[in-house]
């Protein structure tokens, strides 16, 4: 589904932050990304969704190669990808309600076609009761659960999260990450950068490790992940919710086009 | 070419604020420099229409007899000239009241040698020909003058029209001014808003629905400074027609702008929201192309 071949990277004239890096992202595969800081994880991420263009190399996107591609269909690509960032990147002025429709408003949704799914997520990660507070008036652990909600809400077909449950404290920190197992097992492909060795070892999924600008790939550790059925009842909710929410804007976005 | 937007960008940003009181400023100084470009080329018009319509003839015999019977024949053939509407000699103390600033208020010439003047009113300005009647009156006595106001009356307007064309240049500059006012203040915005373009930019948005924020706040922008910038300039030619009023009539009592020639300048908010609009939407979708 996504695919590396020998990508390089430098910013200006600087010297190159990855180096023949190639790999390939299956649809439905989850994969840790792990390297010591400066290792150019975040650089790898920003190629990921589609923030940069690589200085050299191939890289092919849902089947499409990326230099083939339109400026003006990157969108498009980018609306098919979530992206949890590590400093959460929330609109201040917005509330969390807001800040989790907006990939939905983006497509063309309704705010009253979505309301209902919106809050059923917002719900799951437990911030029922702040979905209509501002991010300033949230805790970090609650900022991460909103962005990981605006992440997920259009059901993506690739998630990336840079340290997604770096605030939240281990209950939290094991629900999300049985979202994003539950994710994957309806084909959602996931690449998590983390330090956490714990969440790594939890799941057993491959990691890619980034050492000075090269990658290499290590098989992972047998899972020992145990969600509990409540939780994974939970999980179905959320999953219906980001399913009913992505249907809304769909067809909002088509009626839309066929009035185009 | 407007639609919904979605409001990303968090208001009341630092330094944001002043746009629309420089707008104001310009709008104001673009309104004041139209008003007057405009006023003087009506209120000229208006007022010299009197005058192209109008001759003074003058007779300037000392001898009274002699004049009143020069001014006779001048006022018959005057008369009986196609394209005349009427013609009358001017009451003595009429003519005494125009000499007045020059010799002071008399009410008898006291045996001046003052001139009789006939004051005639044409059909329309190119109803007589006037060089032709200018010659016959000349051939009848060297003691008559025509006075047609032309030789003054095209200075005038020359003055009048190198005012003009300057307003205009004054217009076209502050219009330029303004476009590249809301230039920078765009790119200033573009650079506060910069984090939340790039999360609009990553999630998906396209130009289109990024540029639409902008369209909006500056559609705002526009339309609060241009209203505010025409009502003050209204205030300012409101106080300035009553000022002027105080003269009399006149050439500057004629030039004074009034709400018929004016009443296009309300329309001045909508061009300046419109014109801001544009600039803003043109100055953000280059600058996204920017991005990848």
């Amino acid at each position: 589904m996504i695919s590396f071949e020998n990508i390089g990277m430098r910013y200006g004239m600087g010297q190159e932050v990855l180096r023949d890096i190639s790999f390939s992202l299956d649809r439905g595969s989850f994969h840790f990304l792990t390297g010591p800081s400066g290792a150019g994880k975040t650089t790898l991420l920003k190629l990921l969704y589609l923030a940069h263009r690589p200085s050299r190399g191939l890289m092919h996107f849902f089947g499409k190669d990326l230099a083939s591609i339109d400026r003006s269909d990157l969108p498009r690509l980018r609306r098919r990808i979530g992206v949890v960032f590590q400093d959460f990147r929330l609109f201040d002025h917005m509330s969390a309600f807001d800040n989790v429709a907006l990939p939905l408003l983006i497509k063309g949704a309704k705010k009253a076609d979505i309301a209902d799914h919106v809050e059923e997520l917002l719900a799951w990660v437990d911030l029922e009761d702040r979905m209509h507070a501002r991010p300033p008036t949230l805790s970090g652990g609650e900022k991460q659960r909103v962005a990981i909600a605006r992440a997920v809400i259009n059901k993506p077909d690739l998630l990336v999260a840079d340290e997604p449950t770096g605030n939240v404290d281990p209950k939290m920190s094991r629900r999300l990450l049985h979202l994003f197992i539950e994710l994957n097992k309806i084909g959602t492909t996931i690449v998590v950068a983390t330090h956490d060795e714990n969440l790594v070892k939890s799941v057993g999924a491959p990691i890619l490790k980034l050492k000075k600008g090269e990658l290499t790939l290590e098989k992972g550790a047998e899972s020992i992940v145990d969600p509990s059925p409540n939780s994974k009842n939970a999980d179905e909710a959320a999953l219906s919710a980001m399913a009913g929410a992505s249907a809304a804007a769909q067809t909002t976005s088509k009626r839309r086009d066929e009035i185009l | 070419m407007l639609g919904p937007s979605i409001k990303f960008l968090p208001k009341n940003e630092k330094g944001e604020g002043l746009l629309p009181w420089v707008i104001a400023v310009m709008v104001f100084l673009t309104t004041l420099a139209t008003a007057s470009a405009v006023a003087i080329g009506g209120g000229l018009d208006r007022w010299s229409v009197g005058l192209t319509t109008s001759l003074s003839v003058q007779v300037v015999n000392p001898d009274v007899a002699a004049r009143a019977q020069t001014t006779e024949d001048a006022l018959r053939l005057i008369r009986a000239t196609p394209g005349v509407a009427d013609a009358s000699v001017l009451a003595d103390a009429s003519v005494l009241k125009l000499l007045s600033p020059w010799i002071g208020d008399l009410e008898s010439s006291n045996n001046l040698p003052i001139p009789t003047l006939i004051e005639v009113n044409l059909i329309s300005p190119d109803s007589v020909n006037i060089l032709a009647l200018k010659q016959r009156l000349r051939s009848m006595s060297s003691n008559i003058r025509l006075d047609d106001h032309q030789a003054w009356l095209s200075q005038i307007y020359n003055l009048a029209s190198t005012v003009r064309i300057m307003l205009s240049i004054a217009v076209v500059m502050i219009a330029l001014s303004t476009i590249a006012i809301v230039i920078f203040g765009c790119r200033a915005g573009l650079a506060t808003h910069a984090k939340s373009i790039e999360i609009m930019h990553l999630i998906g948005a396209e130009d289109s629905v990024i540029s639409k924020a902008f369209d909006a706040l500056y559609l705002e922008h526009g339309l609060k400074g241009g209203t505010i910038g025409v009502l003050i300039a209204a205030i300012a030619l409101f106080g300035l027609n009553n000022l002027v009023t105080d003269f009399g009539q006149g050439l500057i009592s004629a030039a004074i702008p009034t709400f018929g020639t004016l009443w296009w300048l309300i329309l001045l908010p909508i061009v300046t929201c419109v014109v801001t609009m544009m600039t803003a939407r043109v100055t953000v979708r280059h600058a996204l192309l920017k991005l990848m």
